[in-house]
């Protein structure tokens, strides 16, 4: 899997491209600020780009900026975004275009290599993988007696997981159940809030997260 | 109805007590402004001078305390005492600063007239309130006194005699009542105009317009007039002796003096458009020669004497001429600008004091926390290092708690920035930052923003943290459910508007809200909060956007 690393950071990007080589990752390329991420992402057409929001030369949200600019330049590479801090509003702008392959991660998460590793190649699959924060957050602002309370407290954290971008297997790991039964629960989840069935990963987590949205912005 | 609520309503009887209590705190207000007056001007020259003008202000700031919880509770009107500097001032400015200080006077002037006026009405009524109370009880006791009731021209010695006195009474107990509402209404003026009308230091005084002081002052000339004539058929009634109307008589005209002459000099600018002159020195010199001439008249009411009034028409003569000469020989604007300076190094002194206890936090946060925790942090991987040979399973351990440690770090270095800046509103402006909030509060939260171009970082920041405040104090405190935020660029000026529904009560001294209005001030704006019990609470910032 080829990899492009946007990283102000010496340090960081070194730590980054040695822990994606590690794991099996071919880092084509390391760039400090938006321009040269744009121009990298074009001439190496890369599986995934790992973008930090704050580039230079202003180092405001540059990074986000050129993430967006490359998923509509080049669809075909995956762009996981991390930060220090995590934004609701950016998230809303990652996802807005409805398509799979997009991240947004806290730094934080990188200290857990494994579930970091497979974050990366998730989202280059054409997965997602939203920070644990957000999601936490998208429920928290949920309004009270709405249709969430009417999922049982284990249905509540298999949502919470699917909206972060696991798959079933994933769930099950973390929950320790089986695969079966997260679909079991996942099918209860989406009849009980209204949804359609849909098989593919990707969609399926859209479609959770376009709903929490959207609950959030008529409450 | 209306008869009712003069005579037997709760506002009657707390604006009656009102009044009642001018007798004996008239008392002592004049016994304790006369003594701190003649020590003060007696010990002038001595070193003792230092303790009491010290004191002076404090004194004085008691007094008027009182006299505004007093007429707070019981006149329902918003008075407050002489409102205390926000910065720490100078030894020099705190013994003397005060004498320049036009609140302190007009809180002095209000302790005055109620010792004056208020005694003379407290008297009044209670006489008139016995005369009543003693004309419906007459057929109970009139047989008791020897030769029966005795006024100078009527003797009340039989039953039908005393029955007509029981109408007479109960009259008289609505006159008293009738009165009592009109002094407190007059009352209420007067509180209005010589105490402060709020205890925000930063709330400016509204300008009444100058129809509206005309308004006034023919209004209070007229209560003045009444109250008077008022107290001379209580005087005719009741004694006929020494004639005690006098002494309200000329504290009537010594405030409708100092007013009316205010209101020349206002009209007159050809007076006072000269050299050596200004608008607040010729207010000076009318209030003064209204004092001396008060002070006149009460020692020719006292039977005359020595002429003693000359000394303070000596003291207030000096102080008028010392200042107009200052006045001569100072550059055009010169007093503009030296008030201008005042305000500066004032509010200059307030955000340094703020940026030097926010930047004492954000060191114990460093310390107590982030570092603390790298501390742990490299400690774990040391041991996990020593056992990697002989204990894998123990060094595995030891490195899952160093990555925990590490995580913890982060999170409170995080939270660390987002308190001193946050990200989104560098990243994109003020709105953005805001409605972030907004998401993040509990409560439910409308954002109206029109900012059309962005306003400089500082004051961006400064709207951003009052917003925060008002949010997270709204969340804590008082129990609101809504919480309306407006953000409005109008020219050069940034307004930010915070109101909820809530229990209302906010204290704006709190430590959060008294930071944020240093920080406010040295951008040269103001911060303003109204938090009735009750609710709602309304808090808005207005400043400059200096871009």
């Amino acid at each position: 899997m080829r990899v492009v690393i946007a990283e102000d950071l010496a340090l960081l990007r070194d730590g980054l491209e040695r822990l994606l080589r590690d794991n099996g990752f071919e880092v084509v390329a390391s760039v400090r600020d938006g321009d040269s991420l744009l121009r990298e992402i074009a001439a190496h057409k890369p599986d995934i780009a790992v973008v930090d929001i704050r580039l230079p030369p202003d180092f405001r949200d540059e990074g986000l900026r050129a993430a967006l600019e490359a998923r509509k330049q080049s669809p075909d590479t995956a762009i996981l975004v991390v930060s220090q801090y995590v934004e609701q509003a950016y998230a809303r702008e990652l996802l807005a275009d409805g398509r799979g392959g997009v991240g947004y991660l806290l730094k934080d998460r990188i200290l857990h290599v494994v579930e970091f590793v497979e974050a990366v190649r998730r989202v280059a699959g054409g997965g997602t993988a939203l920070d644990p924060e957000v999601v936490a957050h998208l429920f928290s602002s949920q309004t009270a007696g709405g249709p969430l309370e009417r999922l049982t407290p284990r249905e509540q954290e298999v949502l919470a997981l699917m909206a972060e971008g696991r798959s079933n297997s994933g769930i099950a790991e973390s929950l320790v159940l089986t695969v079966g039964a997260v679909e079991k629960h996942i099918a209860s989840i989406f009849s009980k809030l209204d949804l359609p069935h849909s098989g593919v990963d990707h969609r399926r987590v859209l479609a959770v997260l376009a709903y929490l949205q959207g609950q959030t912005e008529t409450g | 109805m209306e008869m009712k609520s003069i005579l037997f309503s709760k506002r009657a009887w707390s604006e009656f007590l009102f009044l009642l209590s001018g007798g004996p705190l008239g008392v002592i207000w004049f016994s304790v402004l006369v003594t701190a007056w003649s020590l003060f001007v007696g010990l002038a020259i001595t070193p003792f001078i230092i303790p009491i003008a010290l004191a002076m202000p404090y004194l004085i700031r008691g007094m008027s305390s009182v006299e505004s919880t007093l007429a707070r509770e019981l006149l329902h009107v918003n008075v407050y005492p002489p409102r205390t500097a926000i910065v720490k001032q100078s030894f020099w400015r705190r013994m003397f600063g005060w004498l320049g200080d036009v609140a302190m006077w007009k809180a002095q002037v209000y302790l005055v007239y109620r010792a004056v006026v208020g005694f003379a009405i407290a008297v009044g009524l209670v006489t008139l309130l016995g005369l009543a109370i003693g004309g419906i009880a007459a057929p109970f006791y009139y047989w008791a006194l020897n030769g029966g009731i005795d006024f100078s021209f009527w003797h009340v010695d039989t039953l039908p005699k005393a029955l007509v006195l029981v109408p007479a009474g109960a009259a008289g107990f609505v006159i008293t009542m009738l009165l009592s509402r009109l002094l407190s209404n007059l009352h209420r003026d007067v509180a209005q105009g010589l105490l402060e009308h709020s205890p925000d230091p930063l709330e400016p005084r509204p300008a009444p317009n100058l129809d509206e002081r005309h308004r006034m002052f023919a209004l209070r000339a007229t209560s003045f007039g009444v109250a008077f004539v008022v107290l001379v058929i209580v005087w005719a009634i009741s004694s006929t002796g020494y004639f005690w109307p006098v002494w309200p008589l000329l504290a009537f005209l010594l405030l409708l003096g100092i007013e009316g002459t205010n209101l020349f000099v206002i009209e007159h600018p050809e007076y006072w458009k000269r050299p050596g002159m200004s608008q607040s020195l010729a207010a000076q010199i009318g209030s003064s020669t209204m004092v001396v001439l008060f002070l006149t008249g009460v020692w020719a009411a006292a039977g005359g004497g020595t002429y003693w009034p000359v000394w303070p028409l000596l003291g207030l003569g000096i102080a008028c001429a010392a200042r107009s000469i200052a006045l001569y020989f100072s550059p055009p604007g010169q007093q503009e600008l030296t008030e201008r300076i005042e305000t500066l190094t004032s509010t200059r002194a307030g955000a340094v004091d703020q940026q030097e206890a926010e930047l004492r936090r954000i060191e114990r946060d460093l310390h107590d926390g982030a570092q603390a925790r790298l501390v742990a942090l490299g400690m774990s991987i040391g041991m996990a290092e020593q056992k990697l040979a002989e204990d894998p399973e123990g060094a595995r351990q030891l490195l899952e708690e160093a990555r925990t440690g590490a995580g913890q770090a982060l999170k409170e270095l995080r939270d660390l920035a987002r308190g001193i800046h946050p990200p989104v509103l560098a990243d994109r402006g003020l709105e953005a930052a805001v409605t972030a909030l907004a998401d993040n509060s509990p409560l439910r939260v409308t954002v109206h923003a029109d900012i059309t171009s962005r306003p400089a970082a500082p004051v961006e920041s400064a709207a951003y943290f009052v917003v925060a405040e008002a949010l997270a104090n709204a969340g804590k405190y008082s129990q609101a459910k809504r919480v309306d935020i407006r953000m409005t660029r109008d020219g050069d000026v940034l307004t930010v508007e915070v109101v909820d529904d809530g229990v209302g009560g906010a204290n704006a001294d709190g430590g959060g809200l008294s930071g944020l209005r240093r920080r406010i001030e040295a951008l040269d704006g103001t911060l303003r909060i109204a938090s009735p019990a009750g609710g709602p609470t309304l808090i808005r910032a207005e400043m400059p956007c200096g871009s």
